[in-house]
């Protein structure tokens, strides 16, 4: 079974939530195609993580929209925003559903992935190594779209994501998912994981 | 064999664009939320008829596919990938209808619509256009405008703005950004009149 945690109220910025929940999404999205796309059951597992951390958001945003209402005209309004909250969650499910059929093995049909693969986009995911120079860096400063035309997409550190960093520095053992060509991201893997020492 | 290499490549072809109308679907849905804009949530019930049409092409076109037994998981794989797009659009839609139904002028949306600096708007480029004929990259949208092309719609064909694209005559270009750079991107897209736009760079 997995833990049900009880989730408490935190006074949140119901427009920054459903921000977060969509770019939340979005990355599940991604993250479930690509790996239905090659079997991938490590992004299959990441998306699930993210699911867990959409779940609890649905319910923050939902306290914080009940708390908001003063009378029948903002319940009206406001069970629309929670209709939207909840809306952007199905989709998250739907995604979290691609992620399913990966890791109970139901695959795409290998001529299916032949022509995915060739689509000029992929994603990938690794895990930062102690002795890789992006350690200790922000990943606007490590510059990766314009060095090799692949990009951190989001960071996990534990069971905390940061989805489209640009500030945040990158540490040892956090996990980063990245978009961009087959090529470039096979240099930042490398890089990412200490393999390769730069980005040649 | 050559015959269903080639049904796969159009099965492919269907469920990449299938994939794509949900993503695009998502992101005016969430516009049109964000900015308050009746029209781009129209936009999406449009998006939303076509997704129908596109999902039941697909499915009729794996079902066709004579698949051998042990090709039945892959085939199983990729009617899940197109049920999932279509509950995709469906949530989109949904979030379109919500946008369709509020009351705008209510004071609790200010919790979730954009600083009235930000908006999203629609443009049809016209024969006058500065734009018409131009790949975006020389359009130069954003760089004039500030405004950043989300989707551009031909006929009853959506597609994603990539560098390449050349604007054409009749299509419809949705972008969003700072409202101080509205007026300049109706005047460069849309093209009414001979107003040339001021070089920053003169």
């Amino acid at each position: 079974m997995n833990d049900v945690e009880r989730i408490e109220y935190t006074p949140v910025s119901v427009r920054e939530t459903l921000i977060l929940m969509k770019d939340i999404s979005e990355l599940m999205i991604d993250l479930a195609y690509s790996a239905a796309l090659f079997g991938n059951r490590e992004l299959a597992e990441e998306v699930m993580e993210l699911e867990r951390k959409m779940d609890t958001l649905v319910y923050v945003l939902n306290m914080n929209l009940m708390l908001a209402a003063r009378d029948k005209e903002d319940a009206e309004t406001l069970s629309g925003v929670a209709k939207v909250g909840s809306l952007t969650n199905s989709i998250s499910d739907a995604a979290a559903d691609i992620a399913g059929m990966v890791l109970h093995g139901i695959e795409i049909h290998p001529i299916v992935r032949e022509v995915f693969q060739r689509a000029e986009e992929h994603l990938a995911r690794v895990q930062v190594s102690e002795d890789s120079f992006f350690a200790g860096r922000t990943v606007d400063d490590l510059d990766l779209a314009a060095e090799v035309g692949a990009d951190i997409i989001a960071i996990r550190r534990g069971r905390h994501w940061m989805i489209n960093p640009e500030k945040e520095v990158v540490l040892p053992e956090d996990v980063l998912v990245a978009r961009g060509t087959a090529s470039g991201l096979e240099k930042l893997v490398k890089a990412a994981s200490g393999e390769a020492k730069d980005l040649g | 064999m050559a015959e269903d290499k080639q049904l796969f490549e159009k099965i492919c072809g269907d469920l990449v664009e299938l994939k794509d109308t949900s993503e695009m679907m998502m992101d005016l849905a969430y516009s049109a939320l964000l900015y308050n804009s009746r029209q781009i949530a129209e936009e999406v019930m449009m998006l939303e008829e076509r997704m129908d049409n596109l999902h039941t092409e697909f499915e009729l076109l794996v079902l066709s596919s004579r698949g051998e037994p042990e090709d039945a998981r892959g085939l199983l794989g990729l009617i899940r990938m197109g049920v999932v797009t279509e509950r995709i659009a469906d949530a989109a839609a949904e979030i379109a209808e919500v946008v369709l139904r509020s009351e705008e002028t209510h004071p609790v949306l200010r919790m979730v619509i954009e600083d009235a600096e930000e908006t999203v708007d629609r443009v049809m480029v016209s024969e006058g256009s500065l734009v018409l004929g131009k790949t975006l990259r020389e359009a130069r949208i954003p760089q004039e405008t500030g405004m950043w092309v989300l989707v551009i719609r031909r006929g009853n064909r959506w597609m994603r703005p990539k560098p390449s694209t050349v604007l054409e005559a009749g299509d419809i270009v949705i972008a969003s950004g700072y409202a101080d750079g509205e007026e300049d991107f109706r005047k460069l897209v849309g093209g009414d009149g001979e107003q040339v736009l001021p070089d920053e760079n003169f």
